[in-house]
């Protein structure tokens, strides 16, 4: 398998038209590199090209909740619980749950996912695929 | 007797803009990555048309138009085969739904859904207009 920290950085590289040097581990999909819906899926195709870990964009839902049913996650309102807030600091780690408690809406969470959280999700596909 | 509050009704548009050439070279001819966005039904249409590729964009701007007017992304457990457009015997396009986008929907009280569609060679537009049930606040409700 190629190495899944360039093979995911090639694929947001390529799929945004960016420079190499715009992207940085830390930068987020959305918010930083502009990435839309179309340019997710282009991503998310050429991480399969390039690794051959399938994930779906469903599938970054998944990872993200971390199997926590939704009205556990984040309340009527969709903001999110306490719950919520520290399973996304497990698939986010840059995360401070005191921060999102209670005030992120769900809606909001992909906004906050890096190239790097991108790469820890591949690479644990790829463990779990035992690859 | 006091009667209970009557539901709001609130109004959410979303809009989206697809290329057309973008979106053919992202799902190209590959069957699966197709069949990832869309459902059997739109794939169908879709390739019965000369201009199959700006009929995929124009379905693809419209599950985007569904989610935006949720309020929503594709970030939710949301499959984009979830929103299907389906064409009615006159051509209109309307939107049915499945899977997590109807629990959404039915959770949320979603009352309406209604799309329009409109494509060039270069770029396919969709509109979608939600309409939600809310429970209004009781006034006499104690804080």
């Amino acid at each position: 398998m190629a190495d899944v920290d360039s093979a995911v950085r090639e694929a947001v590289v390529e799929a945004l038209a960016l420079d190499d040097d715009e992207v940085t581990p830390e930068s987020t999909l959305m918010e930083d590199l502009g990435a839309e819906s179309i340019d997710l899926l282009d991503i998310l195709f050429r991480i399969e090209k390039g690794t051959g870990v399938k994930i779906e964009a469903s599938d970054l839902g998944d990872y993200i909740q971390g199997g926590i049913p939704d009205d556990e996650f984040s309340d009527d309102n969709q903001i999110i619980s306490a719950k919520g807030a520290e399973q996304l600091h497990k698939v986010m780690p840059q995360t401070d749950p005191s921060e999102l408690e209670g005030k992120l809406n769900a809606d909001e969470v992909m906004t906050l996912f890096t190239v790097q959280n991108l790469v820890d999700m591949v690479k644990g596909r790829a463990d779990g695929a035992g690859g | 007797m006091p009667t209970a509050p009557a539901a709001e009704l609130k109004l959410r548009v979303g809009v989206d803009v697809v290329g057309v050439a973008r979106l053919e070279r992202v799902v190209g001819d590959d069957e699966r990555r197709q069949a990832t966005v869309f459902t059997e039904h739109e794939l169908a249409y879709c390739r019965g048309k000369r201009r199959c590729y700006e009929h995929m964009a124009a379905r693809f701007a419209a599950k985007e138009a569904v989610l935006k007017a949720f309020g929503t992304g594709i970030s939710q457990r949301m499959r984009w085969t979830d929103v299907e457009v389906v064409n009615e015997a006159s051509g209109r396009p309307r939107i049915r739904l499945d899977g997590a986008v109807a629990t959404y929907a039915k959770r949320h009280g979603l009352q309406d859904l209604d799309i329009s569609l409109s494509h060039t060679e270069d770029l396919a537009f969709a509109q979608a207009v939600s309409v939600w049930e809310q429970p209004a606040e009781d006034p006499c409700a104690s804080t």
